[in-house]
């Protein structure tokens, strides 16, 4: 088939018809290609910030790198958003040697990157920025003696969140502080009686049905550590010993933990199971706490401190409390890590970005309820515990059950701190699948687990006591 | 236009331009195929993790997929059982509506566009919608089922029940095949039918005798680009049901993607590539085998 010269629009002739269409696409491919480094133009130095988030997120970030140039007018900083697929992304940029200057990364990808020797060792940094010093040893990513991956721009603690329209009885309202939290049976005993089926019928009643349930008394999703790892904790457990070459999570503490959470589902009846949850195994498409509260599908919920931006946002009326305790209340504390590429062009002007973006003081999202600053001071001193805290969004009990509960009750979350993550995560969560499915009792599968974990343990990473 | 003493002009002057025209698609598969493929079997042959340097390790990816590997076998495992049911049941589907629709009815235009809306859906959106359809509480699915008394089922949250669910989701797509079904079908000739219908034979005989012969070519297409397909599923895993519950879902490709972004094993992903590319090269070349005893062409000499 030839092209037939009189198809084509008067005055264009087939010669440089082809001719475009070929510089187009040779446009194209350089526009794919291009766009990627970063470049010195008259004095003033390029940077690329890349991060994750929703569109909130989003408009904070470009807000925050606004006022950084405003203040810095020899920069330029390019906002790099990736909502989805960032792994990706970040191993398609480092195999081509393009990383941003400053990034988020989750923790197990920093450290690789860090021994890798990819990003820099913010160590040396830290003494001259107060947002960076006033932090304590566990707040950075160590990978070595007076190595540092990097930090967090925020933090993040499990609570326990409630619709308060369903707790009319005071006596059943959730502790929002550390020292009243409850017993596991207390838990039970209140999610029981605002459990209901279609009729109305509560579990503990007679002619109740199981597989008709309206409204469950709490979400408890076992398919994220934000939930298991902090109970566990409380109840003396952990995934591995102290070196973090032991395998412990089938310890009698680890196992009770697993049990109670999947008798909640399947023996209590008063939490959803991961198919009734909707949303696939890791239940990252059901609906959110915020709607699931709204709707009165359940009344409280194990969820994170991030969540809060959601709720304020909505018209629900929740409530904040502790999570239950088993020997000691504690919760589980957690932030993505912020890095700075080895490789900038430009490594005066970035670290004056990193610290910046790392700084409780330059993000809104604080206040929105999305985050939780990392310095101590956010927690200790009184006006600055009150700039972030006295709005709408943040409850009365919000001091208690969030600021206080992370200062004085909180452990790092494990992935933070382990060595090899990703690899043992392919073997944990399926496991964990196993009992959240109600498929097999939590020790059958914690003590198999034992063979598959255990050749994955290469130790944690180091916190030093002091920076 | 070949004469016998050479190439005459306008023959040269189409060869040129069909090349050139050719070209950005000669230009996308070497740039975007055959360097990469190339690629990665270099790849495979290290033990590259992305941001560290690599080194060679001869065919250790490959014995480590046989030997030390229980994820490779399993989620080959998997995505063969999805196959097996996913390629014959699309199939059947796919065939039974093109005939439906190639039948002289009022409003087959109208048919025609709604049996081939599900196609248009985008993937995520659909596998969000079915997600929904298999909720166990409040899902179409059970919600019918529990109507008519039948026992429910936890669908695609089930480790026994994720994959016979997928497959029962894949029939969903069958536009496309029909589609060509249904260009094969308006394909047989009409005489045919008449012979069939003056020798006495109905409906069973001219469907038995003509139809189904004749649409063997047609048949044995989608059979093949149908096994290509479906061993490569990824999304419903991918946005679904992350590869669970307990593996259970844990697909080919979407180990493979795991392997290469979460754990960022490069060299040991491109091997899993490479091992997939040969398996689905001999599986169509046992089918290609096969087509010569059952696959028939109107002329002979066409196949």
């Amino acid at each position: 088939m030839t092209t037939d010269p009189r198809s084509l629009p008067p005055g264009l002739s087939r010669r440089t018809f082809l001719g475009a269409g070929a510089l187009t696409a040779a446009g194209l491919g350089l526009f794919g290609c291009g766009g990627q480094s970063t470049t010195k133009s008259g004095g003033s130095a390029n940077l690329q910030f890349m991060y994750w988030g929703s569109a909130n997120e989003k408009a904070a970030i470009e807000q925050m790198i606004q006022q950084f140039q405003k203040s810095h007018s020899d920069i330029k900083v390019q906002p790099v958003h990736v909502p989805g697929d960032y792994e990706t992304k970040v191993n398609t940029l480092v195999a081509s040697g393009n990383l941003p200057d400053v990034a988020y990364m989750t923790a197990p990808t920093a450290y690789r990157l860090a021994d890798q020797g990819k990003i820099a060792n913010i160590y040396p940094h830290i003494e001259k920025y107060a947002q960076l010093s006033g932090r304590k040893p566990q707040n950075f990513f160590w990978y070595g003696d007076k190595k540092v991956a990097g930090t967090p721009a925020a933090s993040e603690i499990s609570l326990l969140w409630y619709n308060k329209d369903l707790f009319t009885d005071p006596s059943t309202v959730p502790p929002a502080t550390a020292d009243k939290a409850w017993a596991w049976d207390r838990l039970v005993e209140v999610a029981t009686s605002l459990t209901l089926d279609q009729n109305g019928k509560r579990p503990s009643d007679s002619g109740f049905k199981p597989d008709r349930i309206r409204q469950f008394g709490i979400s408890a999703p076992l398919t994220t550590q934000w939930t298991w790892y902090p109970l566990i904790r409380s109840n003396g457990g952990d995934v591995t010993d102290e070196t973090g070459t032991k395998y412990t999570l089938n310890s009698p503490e680890c196992v009770k933990v697993f049990q109670d959470l999947q008798d909640l589902i399947y023996k209590h009846k008063v939490a959803p199971s991961p198919a009734q949850l909707g949303g696939g195994a890791d239940g990252s498409n059901a609906p959110t706490t915020t709607v699931q509260l709204q709707t009165k599908r359940v009344a409280m919920a194990i969820d994170g401190q991030w969540t809060l931006l959601d709720m304020g946002e909505s018209d629900l009326k929740y409530g904040i409390g502790v999570l239950p305790s088993y020997q000691e209340p504690i919760t589980q504390e957690a932030g993505s890590c912020r890095v700075m590429s080895a490789t900038t062009k430009h490594p005066d002007q970035a670290i004056e970005l990193y610290a910046y973006s790392v700084d409780g003081a330059n993000s809104d999202l604080f206040k929105k309820g999305l985050w939780m600053p990392v310095e101590t001071k956010y927690y200790s001193d009184d006006a600055a515990i009150d700039s972030w805290i006295k709005n709408d969004v943040h409850p009365p009990e919000y001091r208690t059950a969030a600021v206080d509960y992370r200062l004085n009750n909180s452990v790092r979350d494990f992935t933070q701190v382990l060595k090899n993550v990703p690899a043992i995560q392919e073997v944990l969560t399926p496991a964990i699948e196993q009992i959240a499915t109600g498929k097999s009792p939590a020790k059958t599968v914690l003590d198999s687990l034992q063979a598959k974990v255990e050749p994955l343990l290469q130790g944690r990473y180091p916190i030093p006591n002091s920076i | 236009m070949k004469t016998k003493h050479g190439v005459s002009g306008q023959s040269r002057l189409e060869r040129r331009w069909g090349l050139l025209l050719a070209m950005p698609a000669i230009v996308g598969f070497i740039v975007f195929t055959l360097v990469p493929m190339a690629a990665s079997a270099v790849i495979s042959l290290t033990d590259w993790t992305i941001g560290s340097a690599a080194s060679f390790v001869g065919v250790d990816n490959y014995l480590q997929m046989f030997t030390r590997d229980p994820l490779f076998l399993k989620s080959l495992g998997v995505t063969t059982y999805y196959t097996l049911g996913a390629v014959p049941l699309t199939l059947i589907v796919a065939f039974a509506i093109a005939m439906l629709l190639n039948a002289k009815v009022r409003g087959l235009g109208v048919y025609r566009t709604i049996y081939y809306l599900p196609t248009l859906v985008p993937s995520v959106a659909n596998a969000v919608l079915w997600l929904w359809i298999f909720n166990p509480d409040f899902g179409l699915l059970n919600s019918t089922l529990r109507q008519l008394g039948m026992p429910t089922s936890n669908w695609v949250f089930s480790e026994a029940a994720v994959v016979p669910s997928l497959i029962l989701m894949s029939t969903w797509g069958f536009g496309n095949i029909m589609v060509i079904f249904l260009a094969g079908l308006q394909g047989v000739p009409r005489h045919l039918y008449e012979a069939v219908a003056i020798d006495g034979g109905g409906a069973w005989r001219q469907f038995r005798h003509v139809t189904l012969p004749m649409m063997t070519p047609v048949l044995f297409y989608n059979l093949v680009t149908s096994i290509i397909g479906t061993f490569q599923v990824f999304n419903q895993a991918y946005i679904m049901t992350q590869g669970g519950p307990n593996n259970a879902s844990t697909f080919y490709v979407y180990y493979l993607y795991t392997t290469a972004f979460t754990k960022s094993e490069m060299g040991y992903a491109s091997a899993l590539a490479w091992a997939l590319f040969v398996l689905v090269m001999v599986i169509t070349v046992v089918l290609f085998r096969s087509s010569r005893r059952w696959v028939y062409y109107e002329m002979g000499a066409a196949r």
